[in-house]
């Protein structure tokens, strides 16, 4: 009974201490200023993290989006299929203007009542398109004008939300009537959009966005964690006060706790606006090409719920312990003896552990669907490993500034206030050094996966070459006399090629051989032909030693190959070398570097079906100091056909999957940097905030604004240079262990510089943004309220 | 006497003897008037105690006489010189080289101990660190707080702790010390103490003390008293000369 009723009283004592505490965060000025601050903090973590929880409906939402419209759901473009009322055909004719890829297909009609793709009302006839509304707004920008020249076709609407990956997607449908039949860059469209699930992610990339799940989220945490304790000073004096009229220390720390659950409350409800203003926000910006409707922005239920509680939860926790360290005497936490000093052996265990976790790991995701990616271990491990910059930094800055003398006033003042209390500068810089750990991890991972997503073309990276690959329509000849032509006239092109070319099989053999077709005067740029007139054909060998494969000998049966044809195709027309071929040496293509091997046929002597399955090989070298060359291109061979292939030479291609996880990585890391810098401006005005009253008085004393402002500088430099030097060695040591999970080796051990340096500019930002408000705190005028 | 600063070393008997004076200093915070017409005079080595409720404007007088707040009207004359046509680097130079500070609750800085609290107007006068420390040890040492020179201002106690302050306030031996309730924070025997200290220490280093307070025993230790009411000062000595 008596148990009962103290077990009751005790919980209506610990009820009337939170809301004591919550009147507290709610009284007098500075109680609403600590408040505001501590839900602002939260707040922004809040937002962020309501995103985070969102980005699983954005990515559903995109992906059915993008199956929704799909032209080619079946992968072979219809080939197999017949014409027929419904169908159309539909030519991929996404283009890139300046860096932005554009979504686009020219589509023909086949019968009277063809299908129609999401976001338009009918198809568009020829010389007519549909637009996104973003890819309008372009054409009709000063910035869009070389674009305008490309997509030529009148505008004759807008494609709706449906149709569209995101709202500030560039996507046109135009309307075509001369489209090759279905094969290469064309389907024939019997059906839209794919019902079938897309193949599984990669592991690399799963275990990609695992890792930058952790590495961006636990910034956020630790932000929020910092926000909490915003104010912690005068909070402590408060509870001094409360310990002199009675409370005791059990109390005093409901009391804390009460006024934390009010500022993390509002917080949330601060971040839900902030969230509910911004996912409307986001629908206007397209971030490293990516844009989400505001619908889809919409956090599971489960880690909403997750996030509503957990934050309130994890602010008074931390507040809590926050007071572990802090003595609140009834006269006051001013008579506090030093801390204890920090212990070393605790803080190596989470790290040591999350290194414990991370290598049994080795090689064991592999780059196959089948791998396993161990997300409970890896996150665990990941988590573990970078707590240690946070956990360390304290110890760290402990150490070195117990061994610092100061030098003169400034540095002084700085390293004596680090030696009484780092606790606040470094818990301010915590975050960032975190954040920039996790960077340098991601960072090192990207450059171990980029090298299994990434496919090597073979091709030098030359940003003067541009190739082009098209199938002209009958594959005719005269379509690609008349690229070639007018890719020489193109504004910034120095010179310009182009034939047809297929590969014959040899008959009976295993071996094929290239033939291309051409005038005389194209025949001439490719080899040594000498004289020529059309009806003559040659055998082109390649520089003496350089040969791999050598012509056929005259009089060899050749005919087109057949190999991935399907079952049902007929063998091609069969014909002979001709023994009139004379052998020729050949020439360095335009960009000096290969040469043709093979049978070059003027038209005259084409046999039939030889160009069946021919495409027009292009070849353009710009000229030096045009920076639009290469859209100028694009324009020219857009506008001879919508389909054709516009290629760069980069040396690579990467896997599609890699390329978007990559750029929501960036985005992300662009918002909680954003985040990160905000919550160390916040930090940065209330410790300086908190020291008003002594720095009115060190100016008083005439204590120069520059002594000052340099022993600000000083106090953030200190934990700032040795978290970031924790932050690249534990970043290393985590990538390091990540790349062991896909057997990958480091590829470059300074991966840490550009990270490193992107986090001392973020703090020296912060700090220039602070110094206007250091100026006015340091007016004599702050010892007024004596 | 360090003179050390911008501000070029002054004569202390220019203006017919008097080291710093105020006319009709008007100041207003807000709507509130602090001073409303104070006037105020103070020879090398004397010892004035400004008095006054709470509120009455005894602080924002301190504040107007150092230059740490320039007056909304009237003027401030320090050795010769108007103080509002200096600029806030020259006042601040004035500050480090001339004048002393002693506030009611020591405002030393935390994180230094107090030899570094007490060394630190040298130091910001440009003092080196040896020689300003060395000073400021004496400076202890005569205080008699010379065993609490390594601790932190937070781990001695208050008494401890003002006389520190007054030790940093005389450290660069100034010619003006300013102190705003220097025993306002400590009981009747502490309180004593400093002021017995400070005022012998000002007499042997000839600084004229502007001593704001509202304790008749501490004004006691003063030459001359000063009443703020209202905003405005009057000087009772020369009341008591008139009857």
């Amino acid at each position: 009974m008596t148990a009962q009723r103290s077990g009751g009283a005790r919980l209506r004592t610990a009820a009337r201490d939170l809301a004591m505490g919550g009147r507290f965060a709610l009284s007098g000025r500075q109680g609403w200023v600590r408040t505001l601050l501590t839900a602002v903090g939260v707040g922004l973590g809040v937002a962020m993290l309501l995103l985070a929880a969102s980005v699983p409906h954005i990515a559903q939402v995109r992906q059915e989006r993008t199956h929704a419209r799909d032209l080619n759901p079946s992968g072979d473009y219809g080939q197999g299929e017949k014409p027929g009322d419904r169908t159309l055909l539909a030519a991929d004719a996404k283009t890139t203007y300046h860096g932005k890829e554009i979504y686009g297909y020219a589509l023909q009609p086949e019968g009277k009542h063809p299908l129609v793709p999401p976001g338009i009302d009918a198809l568009p006839a020829p010389g007519r398109m549909y637009v996104s509304p973003a890819l309008k707004k372009l054409l009709r920008s000063d910035e869009g004008g070389e674009l305008a020249r490309r997509l030529d076709s009148r505008i004759v609407g807008t494609i709706g939300d449906e149709g569209l990956e995101g709202p500030q997607e560039l996507a046109f449908y135009m309307g075509a009537e001369k489209l090759s039949p279905p094969g290469t860059g064309t389907a024939r469209v019997t059906r839209i959009g794919d019902t079938e699930e897309g193949g599984p992610i990669p592991p690399v990339v799963v275990l990609l966005g695992v890792v930058a799940c952790v590495v961006l989220l636990m910034p956020v945490a630790v932000f929020i964690g910092a926000a909490a304790r915003f104010g912690g000073d005068r909070r402590d004096r408060r509870l001094a006060a409360l310990r002199l009229v009675g409370a005791d220390a059990a109390m005093a720390r409901r009391v804390a706790a009460g006024e934390s659950l009010v500022g993390a409350v509002l917080g949330l409800f601060f971040g839900a606006a902030v969230f509910a203003l911004g996912r409307h926000l986001l629908g206007g910006v397209s971030l490293f090409g990516l844009s989400v409707f505001p619908s889809a922005v919409v956090p599971g239920l489960a880690l909403g719920a997750l996030i509503v509680l957990g934050v309130p939860v994890t602010a008074v926790a931390v507040s809590v312990f926050a007071l572990r360290g802090v003595a609140i005497e009834p006269l006051g936490v001013v008579r506090e003896a030093e801390p204890g000093r920090r212990r070393l052996w605790w803080r190596l265990l989470p790290p040591l552990a999350g290194a414990l976790l991370l290598l049994p790991l080795s090689g064991e995701v592999e780059n196959t669907p089948q791998g396993d990616v161990h997300e409970v271990q890896v996150v665990g491990g990941v988590l573990l490993l970078l707590s240690g910059v946070g956990l360390l930094l304290p110890w760290v800055v402990e150490r070195l500034v117990a061994r610092l003398n100061g030098g003169g006033v400034s540095g002084q003042l700085a390293v004596r206030r680090l030696q009484l209390n780092s606790g606040a500068a470094t818990r301010a810089v915590s975050g960032i050094t975190i954040a920039v750990a996790g960077a340098i991890a991601l960072q090192m991972l990207f450059q171990g996966v980029a090298k299994e997503t990434t496919v090597s073309t073979g091709d030098r990276a030359d940003a003067q070459r541009i190739g082009v690959r098209y199938v002209p329509v009958g594959q005719s000849l005269t379509g690609s006399e008349r690229l070639t032509a007018a890719l020489r006239k193109t504004d910034g092109v120095r010179r310009a090629t182009g034939y047809l070319e297929s590969y014959q099989q040899l008959v009976g053999k295993d071996k094929y051989v290239a033939v291309g077709v051409g005038s005389c005067d194209t025949l001439r740029e490719i080899a040594a032909v000498g004289s020529c007139r059309d009806g003559q054909s040659f055998r082109v060998e390649a520089p003496r030693g350089k040969g791999e494969v050598p012509p056929p000998p005259a009089g060899t049966k050749v005919r087109p190959d057949t190999e991935d044809d399907s079952q049902d195709s007929k063998p091609g027309h069969v014909w002979k070398v001709p023994a009139s071929a004379r052998t020729v040496t050949a020439l360095p293509d335009i960009w000096g570097e290969d040469s043709f091997e093979g049978l070059l046929l003027t038209p005259g002597a084409m046999p039939k079906g030889v160009t069946d399955d021919a495409v027009y090989v292009g070849r353009v070298q710009l000229a030096a100091g045009n920076a639009d060359a290469l859209e100028h291109v694009r324009t020219t061979v857009f506008r001879e056909d919508p389909a054709a292939s516009v290629i760069t030479f980069t040396g690579s291609e990467r896997n599609g999957y890699f390329v978007m996880m990559q750029r929501v990585i960036l985005a992300a890391a662009v918002g909680v940097m954003v985040l990160i810098g905000a919550s160390l401006v916040i930090s940065m005005l209330e410790q300086l905030r908190e020291r008003k009253r002594q720095l009115a008085v060190l100016v008083a004393f005439g204590t120069r604004r520059t002594t000052l402002g340099a022993s600000v500088l000083w106090q953030s430099a200190v934990p700032v240079v040795l978290g970031l030097v924790l932050a690249s060695g534990f970043g290393m040591l985590l990538g390091w262990a990540l790349l062991r999970l896909i057997d990958q080796p480091v590829a470059d051990w300074l991966v840490f510089l550009p990270m490193a340096g992107v986090g001392a500019g973020l703090i020296a930002v912060v700090t220039l943004l602070s110094l206007p408000v250091l100026w006015r705190l340091m007016r004599p005028d702050g010892l007024r309220s004596e | 006497m360090m003179s050390t600063g911008t501000v070029p070393a002054a004569d202390p008997t220019a203006d017919t003897g008097v080291l710093l004076s105020a006319n009709g200093l008007r100041k207003t915070y807000g709507t509130t008037p602090a001073l409303d017409g104070a006037d105020f005079a103070i020879r090398p080595g004397e010892i004035v105690a400004v008095m006054g409720p709470s509120g009455s404007g005894k602080s924002t007088l301190l504040h107007c006489l150092a230059g740490i707040v320039p007056p909304d009207e009237g003027q401030v004359r320090y050795a010769g010189r108007e103080l509002s046509a200096l600029s806030d680097a020259e006042r601040s130079a004035l500050r480090r080289s001339d004048f002393g500070f002693v506030f009611q609750f020591g405002q030393l800085v935390p994180e230094l101990t107090c030899l570094e609290n007490a060394a630190l107007p040298l130091r910001l006068a440009g003092t080196r660190r040896k020689e300003a420390e060395a000073q400021a040890a004496r400076w202890l040492e005569r205080l008699e707080v010379d065993d609490v020179r390594h601790h932190r201002p937070g781990q001695v106690s208050g008494g401890q702790g003002q006389r520190v302050a007054v030790a940093r306030a005389l450290a660069g031996m100034p010619r003006v010390v300013f102190a705003d309730e220097p025993t306002g924070a400590l009981d009747s025997h502490n309180g004593e103490r400093v002021m017995q200290l400070l005022t012998e220490a000002a007499r042997e280093t000839q600084a004229a003390v502007v001593l704001v307070t509202h304790e008749s025993r501490v004004a006691a230790y003063s030459d001359r008293e000063i009443v703020v009411r209202d905003g405005r000062a009057r000087d009772m000595s020369a009341m008591a000369g008139a009857v």
